[in-house]
């Protein structure tokens, strides 16, 4: 298989030993994987105390390991925000060339490595967006975040139109083409819609050759009592409605450009 | 001549106001201005607690059946108004503070794995920048 470059955009906050399990684990499949150039593009939400640049290191051989950080917590849409930037920027290009496929990861060991290496290969066969489904990839989801995730679901039919299985999965793909489209202005969890908006947005395009071709791709999530205790709760669907309207009235709709 | 009306809610609204202005006259001492207009502001209420007649005939002269209501219409428009205004500068401060702190953030970006003792990545440019290292 042709080697893929691949830029992984990882938001952490609090993760503590999560993440250094999680570096190693992407870390052996991509030496494992042998073809494909990974660079990771870490960002620290604010995290107390802050990640340890050492520990980063010896988790992720292999691998080339980019790490920003919040000097305050703003929210893992920033924090997202702040790594696709950073892996737009011409300074953290590798020297074959820019970057192929742009992987969004949670930092908690949730998604697979070899998830990412999938998705970014859907990437590199020509999609412009792949997005994880959970629930074609056999995980094991928790009967209350099936009823979440359903009620999300609807929300985005009905204010996108767009019919995706599982819209509120971290676990995403974009080419240079799409995430050059994906500015993120939601700094909390409301992001995931406003991506699924853009993406939406981008995938009906009037004139044929801006539209988005977006596939989905089977994955499996890892529920953890660590990852559930810190996911998203009933109550934070209310903070993403009110997040939402904010950003429906304040945010005027950008004209379309690189940022 | 219009007639006070010293009833017990017109003197415990009348002890607020003055309660508040001789705080607000120890802690914002230094700001005249605000405590002058805040002094005129309360003293029109006031006025008008202890003198409803006032607020009856301006109501009815222009037509609102209850002096209250009289105050009261403006005060909400003004109130939703200044409440939706303060969320849109809230917003913007925020956003403000966002892309300062993503500037922060992406001047002291740095590549780890070119820390001291670091198994290198054959293909990768030199870091332009690489301060902000810690190893808490």
């Amino acid at each position: 298989m042709r080697p893929v470059r691949i830029a992984v955009l990882m938001p952490a906050f609090n993760e503590e030993g999560r993440l250094a399990r999680t570096l190693a684990e992407l870390g052996a499949f991509v030496r494992g994987e042998g073809s494909s150039q990974v660079s990771v593009f870490l960002v620290d939400d604010g995290s107390s105390p802050p990640i340890d640049d050492v520990a980063v290191r010896n988790a992720s051989e292999g691998m080339r390991v980019v790490v920003a950080r919040h000097a305050v917590n703003l929210g893992q849409g920033a924090a997202l925000e702040t790594a696709r930037r950073l892996a737009l920027e011409p300074r953290w290009q590798l020297d074959d060339g820019p970057f192929e496929a742009f992987v969004t990861m949670d930092s908690d060991g949730q998604h697979q490595p070899s998830d990412v290496l999938a998705l970014a290969r859907a990437i590199a066969e020509g999609a412009d967006v792949a997005l994880g489904d959970r629930f074609a990839g056999g995980s094991a989801v928790p009967a209350s975040r099936r009823v979440l995730l359903g009620l999300a679901r609807a929300f985005e039919r009905a204010t996108t139109g767009l019919s995706l299985s599982d819209v509120h999965n971290g676990l995403r793909a974009f080419g240079p083409r799409a995430i050059a489209r994906m500015r993120i202005r939601q700094n909390r969890m409301a992001h995931a819609t406003e991506i699924s908006h853009s993406i939406s947005r981008a995938s009906a395009e009037r004139a044929k050759d801006d539209q988005l071709r977006v596939v989905e791709v089977p994955v499996s999530v890892r529920y953890t009592g660590e990852s559930l205790a810190k996911g998203q709760r009933a109550s934070g669907a209310v903070a993403i409605v009110v997040d939402l309207f904010h950003g429906f009235l304040f945010n005027p709709h950008e004209p379309r450009g690189p940022r | 001549m219009m007639q006070a009306e010293v009833t017990p809610a017109a003197i415990a609204l009348v002890g607020l106001l003055a309660a508040l202005f001789l705080h607000d006259f120890v802690t914002l001492q230094r700001n005249r201005r605000l405590l002058l207009l805040q002094l005129v502001v309360f003293a029109i209420g006031g006025w008008l607690i202890v003198y409803p007649e006032v607020a009856r005939r301006l109501a009815h002269f222009v037509g609102i059946g209850r002096g209250v209501d009289f105050v009261l219409y403006p005060l909400v428009i003004w109130l939703v108004r200044e409440s939706l205004l303060s969320r849109r500068r809230r917003h913007e401060e925020q956003e403000r503070v966002t892309e300062l702190v993503r500037a922060m953030a992406a001047s002291g970006a740095h590549d780890v794995s070119s820390l001291a003792g670091a198994c290198g990545h054959s293909s990768r440019r030199a870091p332009a920048h690489s301060s902000g290292v810690s190893a808490s």
